[in-house]
């Protein structure tokens, strides 16, 4: 979509007109003074080909040769030469008495001439009218982490990027402008036009640059499926012009969990569950004399690892005329910090691009994805609950440790039940043709597929640990899965300019897209042989085989439509309608229309502005649109059949098939949309050395659709899916960036920051509030969804202290059967007596800041960048600690008990269940952090050195990521991602995130 | 040149045209998903509709964790078991500590429920299915006496309920709860429904469906719970009548495999351990000897109370309790001690051999609900109190010669006719008869006596409130305070 496109835009077509006039004039230019020169990029070290050198209000100029040179004839020293070359911004010099102009092009300062992908088709910064944050991939790559996403953090302004555990290959989660859509608040993936779940399998090094599209006006053209923001991905390709080249690059690393959690050791275990049989139970002390167990078992430094992280990619690019082509390779291997588990990812990627007439222009984007991932059981939480007083592992022997932890030892079920092996295949990609007619229409049809297979096979072998922990038949599951997604897109576009007055696009297109998977597979109890070559369920009793499968589809028609103009290069107006037609949703409500309108107007084009020297940028946008969110399952508006709802009868004890339908269907099922305003303010000072971007959001999204908890008496097993409610998410993205140099010393700074204001506006079904988010063992709801809260607010019980004595239980309003120790809960209607009546708000998962702050400096090759990133006043409910099913592990916060009076006013005496673990605000943790995300060095080879060596550019670097976080938080990570937004900020235990020491260098020649 | 180039754009937008007309593009079929619209036509799924209805009776929260805590381990017959601090919520019920956020109340609220929703959504759809009506009518009183039974647990525990007799539309979600006797009405006109419609027996590959006996053994039971003697009588006079039960000659046999369906049998819930644990239910392994070797949690542990309930060498005492250095009912193996549980004792009538394939989770004990002994038990009360002493003694007496055995020196018969001597002799007569099957608590209550009792056995019971269990915190928040909270909680 976008790379033809890239053409419309005036300056590029002009160069690449001027380019190609200039190869033809070269020899018979009429003028006197001859200019040569070399020009590069910032570092001075790469040499930028195929810039367009020009004399200003002449036809004369030239380009820059593979080395970067030109020589061009000019009429004389008051000759003004223009240089300008794409993604950078024009450069005038004066020739003077010069005869040698040497240039470095600095890029980054030059943001507003920047290419932007704004969606089936590119527009430059400067003329949009949406907000649009972009990333570069070379600041992508540099940055060693296992997934694209992770390399975000920090860097966009309105996009969050949490990484929400280390586990191998997992990607880190994105939220653009918060929570809006509380379903499934993923963004929508664009890969090279290529609509996809997920860019897990993408590797860092083959990104081009990804734009990511936060506002309704900019997301409207993706209609149904824009309402959680768009991230669009490019890919590398060759670039005309541009020397053939070879790069390869590595990194080689390793990892550590980044915090543990404190927990009590054997010592304090034994004290702490005396203490409990004491208070609970009654009888003897389980330990009589805790002292002498020492410290025991630091389960968490028996269990996570210091793993290896690696990765290798090479590249080919370049151009001809006819052609351009760009093909790598990569391999990346990351094991996770629990043992056994291991992430290994080859991608080749072939980029081509072929003219095969002046009109006609055809390519390719293929990739191809080899994943293999053996995964272990998550044993965080047994981590977390495991006894100390047992020993992990020692004489042959796993420790028991599900007599008073009821929980697996880890260490065995790390050791017994890693076999599970998961193989995909990923073939993506699209091939399009761009044809221009009658000079100004262009029409370009692209057909791309996403086919994946994944295969799956699982051995569990038997084993003893202890009678709780067991398994005495082994088992094998082998499945297979594949899925095909097709998308074809037709798009016209018309582009015209009438001089400076007008610049017009029109867009419009239709597009269909269709996703068919099956599953397919067989388990088996009871292998006969668990001899590895043996391990195929042939080998087993017939009536202990199991064979599955099932089959799933969707598919979603698309019209659209988008007008473009720039009036007198100052007034700009984008307007945008998509209809969207959706499988999913039931015949009577199966299309959505999502329009948009935005405006712009480029203040420092004015001629009042003509005078001033604060502003080299000043640019006012608005923009209105509404978008859509299709993510619920492929079949929600039907009742469906649940089956092996088995029976058992006779004598014989046969089974007989039962089946029912356990769901509703809900015909009136809707659309979930979402309407979002936006104001933004993008201002350049001293040359653009200073830019900042300010934006103002307002986004209400209605009828969301999530399966509201109703009653149990209603029987359903699972709720309707409904139109729940009406949120609004309000709030200010600003985006700062410095950049200058002292001589050869350069330094950078940048600041992203949001604010998110999020309020339930009105509940759909009528109701004042709901409940959901089991807490604990489960049976506690925690969070309350009510108009003028935020969604999903933590309710429960506000702690004022601890019945100290028998005084204290008169004085207060109690519960039922508390005892001096407990905590006393704060009567909030003073009926006199603690009833569900008293729970109050305690707080909400949404952060109301976050951040990301980098700071840089190079010097003569050096390159030191670190980047923070941080949140600010949400809020963590920490349910694990809840959960006491028999007396597994404490956090240490437990030995600040309530022993006898005066000895504690917030931590209560030492119980299992009760009272004390009624939700409150012991349970409810402070969430905010700063991060020291990223910290790197890297020195990169003078050119005098690389020039004997034979290379083009030599990198070498070390870095650090997740090194440090300064949070109150008690947990592995701050940031808890759950699946809804209406039962967000729950901490069930997570999988710890990784800090990851890495050292790698990048070459090319 | 124009005209080629006029073609090429022509073509492009019938392509596209081509595309956009196809309405059929988006209409997908639900893959590999029965949907409502293409069930409740045929007999079979009918059939497959009251299976449905059934499988909830093996769930874990119908007859597992929760029930057995909230019959056996909250009474004087049973403590938690385990080891002390294994599953806090038991403890809490094992002390009448607990409170509205209790895991067992949520549990067995939301399994109950979900037993009634598919009972009602069969009893709802199955008549429009053609097929023959002597089947159909028996499948609809298979569903009713389910409901019957679900709603009688569930009255028994939480008093007034939400009554639901048909799957709700999303208007009608919001509930209350209705007095007790509404829902009593319900469960009798469902089991009077179901004894008409129900067949004395099943052919043997059905065996285990309710019966008019279930139906009317459960009537008998019902009416015992309402104080109604003569109804109480002449439904269990029903079922003895029917001259399709008797006593299973051995006392201890009768809870090993050996026992299941037998003629003792009135109802009981099917579970078998097959390969795929798909007809199990965890109710063994709950209550299983913890550790080596039988793999159980080792939880429902026999009180010293009920052990001294037994009189003098009682052999029912042996066949209900598992101790340390027992040889296991089949003989596979002997109860080994496990240090960390205090006063080791087991729950022998739960206890199931090991399921085939190694699974312990997916027991194939089934779970008595209702024997023949229990029958008698309760015409033996009701005649009491209908003034026929002698009709009592002869039935209750059937009961001690079966436990008696071939031992003629234990368990003399009983031959007090004094009402109220009988009386208390029926009753501790029911205690060790039927100890461990879950009867206890709902005894004591339906009895009046709960609150002397528990106190006398030390437990913190609180007359007025302990009668009841409360209702679900988490349910009374999902209905939006719609439902209220049961009286002191």
């Amino acid at each position: 979509m976008g790379y033809l496109n890239t053409f419309k835009s005036s300056s590029w077509r002009k160069a690449m007109l001027m380019a190609l006039l200039a190869l033809g004039l070269v020899g018979f230019a009429d003028a006197q003074v001859k200019v040569r020169g070399k020009v590069t990029d910032k570092t001075g070290s790469e040499p930028l080909i195929g810039v367009n050198i020009l004399e200003k209000n002449t036809g004369n100029g030239t380009i820059t040769d593979l080395d970067g040179n030109y020589e061009v004839t000019v009429s004389g020293p008051e000759a003004v030469l223009v240089f300008s070359y794409t993604g950078y911004a024009s450069i005038e010099e004066t020739l003077g008495n010069r005869s040698v102009i040497d240039l470095a092009l600095d890029e980054s300062a030059q943001m507003l001439e920047q290419i932007v992908v704004v969606g089936y088709g590119t527009q430059r910064k400067q003329d949009l009218t949406g907000a649009v944050s972009t990333v570069k991939g070379d600041d992508l790559a540099k940055l060693p982490t296992a997934s694209v996403q992770q390399a975000l953090q920090g860097k966009m302004a309105g996009v969050q990027v949490v990484t929400a555990s280390g586990r191998p290959g997992d990607g880190a989660v994105v939220r653009i402008r918060g929570v809006g859509t509380l379903n499934d608040a993923r963004p929508l993936y664009v890969v090279d036009g290529l609509i996809v779940d997920d860019i897990n399998f993408l590797n860092s090094n083959d990104i081009e640059n990804i734009n990511v599209l936060k506002d309704a006006s900019a997301t409207a053209i993706y209609g149904a499926r824009g309402a959680n923001g768009v991230v669009l991905v490019s890919t590398k390709r060759g670039k005309i012009g541009q020397a053939s080249r070879i790069s390869f690059s590595t990194y080689q690393g390793f990892q550590e969990v980044a915090k543990t959690i404190e927990l009590t050791n054997a010592t304090e275990y034994a004290t702490l569950t005396n203490e409990i049989i004491q208070n609970e139970v009654g009888g003897a002390p389980t330990f009589p004399d805790p002292a002498s167990l020492g410290e025991g078992t630091d389960w968490q430094k028996e269990i996570y690892q210091v793993a290896p992280i690696q990765n290798y990619n090479i590249a080919f690019s370049g151009a001809t005329e006819k052609m351009s082509y760009s093909i790598s390779g990569d391999y990346f291997d990351q094991e996770g910090i629990l043992e056994g588990s291991r992430y290994r990812r080859l991608t080749v990627r072939a980029n081509n691009e072929y003219n095969v007439k002046s009109a006609l222009r055809i390519g390719h984007n293929i990739a191809f994805i080899n994943t293999k991932e053996t995964t272990v059981p998550d044993v965080t939480g047994n981590t977390y609950r495991a006894d100390p007083t047992v020993v992990g592992f020692v004489d042959g022997v796993y420790g028991n440790t599900s007599i008073r932890s009821s929980v697996g030892n880890p260490l065995a079920q790390l050791f017994y039940e890693n076999d599970n092996l998961r193989n995909g295949v990923r073939l993506l990609g699209n091939v399009y043709a761009d044809l221009t007619v009658l000079k100004h229409f262009t029409f370009r049809s692209s057909f791309g597929i996403n086919v994946y297979r994944e295969d799956f096979e699982s051995f569990s072998p038997t084993f003893v640990v202890s009678a709780q922990q067991q398994r005495l038949v082994n088992g094998l599951t082998i499945s297979r899965a594949e899925s095909t997604n097709w998308l074809w897109e037709n798009t016209v576009t018309f582009q015209k300019e009438w001089g400076d007055n007008l610049n017009l696009t029109v867009l419009g297109g239709v597009t269909s897209q269709n996703d068919d998977s099956d599953f397919f597979g067989a388990s088996v109890q009871g292998l006969q042989y668990e001899n590895e070559a043996l391990r195929f369920i042939n080998f087993s009793e017939l009536d202990s085989r199991n064979v599955f499968n099932g089959a799933s589809s969707w598919s979603i028609l698309s019209y659209l439509f988008r007008v473009n103009t720039t009036l007198f290069q100052k007034y700009l107006l984008t307007a945008s309608f998509r209809a969207d037609g959706s499988s999913r949703f039931g015949k009577n409500n199966r299309y959505g229309y999502f329009p948009s309108f935005s405006l712009g107007w480029r203040i420092t084009e004015e001629a009042f502005m003509e005078n001033q020297n604060l502003f080299s940028t000043l640019k006012l946008r608005a923009g209105w649109g509404q978008t859509g969110n299709d993510r619920i399952g492929n079949y929600e508006s039907a009742a469906v059949i649940a089956t092996g709802l088995w029976g058992v009868f006779g004598t014989g004890e046969n089974l007989q098939t039962g089946a029912l339908p356990l769901t509703l269907s809900n015909p009136d099922l809707q659309w979930e949309s979402t309407t979002q305003s936006n104001i933004g303010l993008e201002m350049g000072f001293f040359k653009n050395k200073l830019t900042a971007e300010i934006d103002y959001y307002n986004r209400t999204t209605e009828d969301i659709l999530w399966r509201v908890p109703i009653p149990l008496y209603i029987g359903l097993e699972a709720p309707p899916l409904i139109n729940a409610a009406q949120v609004s998410n309000k709030g200010i993205d600003l985006a700062l960036t410095w950049r200058d140099n002292k001589g050869a010393f350069g330094y950078r700074a940048s600041l992203v920051g949001s604010s998110i204001d999020n309020e339930v506006l009105r509940l759909s079904n009528g109701e004042e509030q709901f409940f959901a988010g089991g807490l604990g063992l489960g049976g506690q709801l925690g969070t309350i969804t009510r108009a003028g809260l935020p969604v999903g607010s933590f309710y429960g019980y506000e702690v004022i202290g601890i019945f100290q004595n028998e005084g204290d239980l008169a004085n207060f309003a109690k519960e039922g059967s508390e005892k001096p120790g407990d905590l006393i809960f704060k009567d909030q209607n003073d009926d006199g007596i603690i009833t569900d009546k008293d729970r109050i708000v305690l707080g909400n998962s949404i952060p109301d800041y976050t951040f990301g702050f980098s700071v840089g400096a190079d010097w003569k090759g050096f390159d030191l960048s670190v980047d923070f990133t941080g949140q600010a006043g949400n809020e963590i409910i920490n349910s694990k600690k809840m959960a006491r099913f028999n007396t597994p592990n404490f956090e240490r916060g437990y030995l600040d008990r309530w022993i006898g009076e005066g000895t504690s006013n917030t931590e209560p005496r030492v119980t299992n269940s009760g009272h004390n673990y009624q939700f409150s605000s012991r349970f409810v943790e402070d969430g905010s952090f700063l991060a020291l995300r990223n910290l790197q060095l890297s020195y990169s080879l003078p050119q005098s050195v690389l020039q004997k060596i034979r290379l083009t550019s030599l990198r070498v670097f070390v870095a650090g990521t997740n090194l440090k976080m300064w949070t109150k938080y008690t947990g592995y990570t701050p940031e808890i991602v759950n699946e809804s937004g209406f039962e967000s900020g729950i901490d069930r235990a997570v999988y710890p995130i990784s800090k990851v020491y890495t050292f790698g260098l990048n070459a090319s020649f | 040149m124009k005209q080629f180039l006029s073609k090429i754009i022509l073509s492009g937008i019938l392509v596209v045209a081509a595309t956009s007309c196809n309405e059929d593009f988006l209409q997908k079929e639900p893959l590999n998903l029965l949907t409502d619209e293409a069930f409740f036509q045929t007999p079979e799924q009918a059939i497959e509709a009251t299976n449905a209805v059934y499988n909830m009776l093996r769930r874990w929260e119908v007859h597992v964790f929760s029930y057995v805590g909230m019959t056996d381990i909250v009474s004087d017959d049973s403590d938690k078991g385990s080891t002390p601090t294994d599953a806090n919520f038991l403890l809490e019920i094992d002390n009448l500590t607990y409170s509205a956020g209790n895991l067992a109340m949520a549990a067995v609220w939301n399994g109950y429920y979900r037993g009634i929703y598919r009972a009602n959504t069969a009893i709802e759809r199955i008549p429009a299915i053609e097929m023959d009506e002597a089947l159909k009518a028996r499948l609809i009183g298979e569903c009713q006496f389910l409901r019957a039974y679900y709603y009688f647990n569930m009255v028994r525990w939480f008093g007034d309920l939400p009554l639901i007799t048909k799957p709700l539309l999303p208007s009608e979600f919001e509930q209350l709860r209705k007095p007790q006797a509404e829902v009593y009405a319900q469960i009798i006109a469902d089991l009077e429904a179901a004894a008409a419609a129900l067949p004395e027996t099943y052919p043997a590959a059905e065996v285990g469906r309710a019966t008019k006996g279930a139906a009317n053994g459960l009537l008998a039971r019902v009416y015992l719970t309402l104080g109604d003697s003569q109804k109480t009588e002449q439904y269990a006079t029903a079922v003895i009548n029917s001259g399709k039960y008797a006593l299973y000659p051995n006392y201890a046999k009768l809870f090993t495999p050996e026992g299941e369906n037998s003629a003792e049998t009135v109802f009981e819930v099917q579970t078998t351990s097959d390969p795929q644990g798909l007809g199990g239910s965890q109710y063994n392994e709950v209550q299983g000897v913890r550790g080596t070797p039988n793999l159980g949690w080792g939880f429902n542990r026999p009180s010293d109370n009920l052990v001294a309930a037994f009189e003098g060498t009682d052999p029912r005492r042996e066949a209900t309790i598992l101790y340390v250095g027992e040889v296991l009912p089949d003989g596979s193996a002997v109860v080994e001690d496990s240090p960390e549980i205090i006063n080791e004792r087991f729950n022998q009538k739960a206890w199931a051999p090991q399921p085939i394939n190694g699974n312990n989770g997916w027991g194939g004990g089934n779970i008595r609900i209702l024997r023949y002994a229990d029958v008698l038990l309760m015409a033996a009360e009701a005649m009491n109190e209908n003034g026929k002493p002698q009709d009592a003694l002869t039935l209750v007496n059937q009961v001690r010669a079966r436990a008696r055995g071939a031992n003629p020196f234990i368990l003399p018969n009983i031959t007090v006719t004094d009402k109220d001597l009988l009386r208390q002799r029926i009753w501790q007569e029911r205690r060790v008869e039927l100890a461990m099957e879950q009867h206890r608590w709902f005894d004591l209550k339906r009895q009046g006596r709960l609150a002397p009792v528990m106190q006398a056995a030390g437990k913190a019971f609180v007359a007025g409130k302990h009668e009841l269990f409360p209702i679900p915190q988490e349910e009374i928040d999902l209905s939006n305070g719609l439902l209220t909270q049961n009286p002191l909680y």
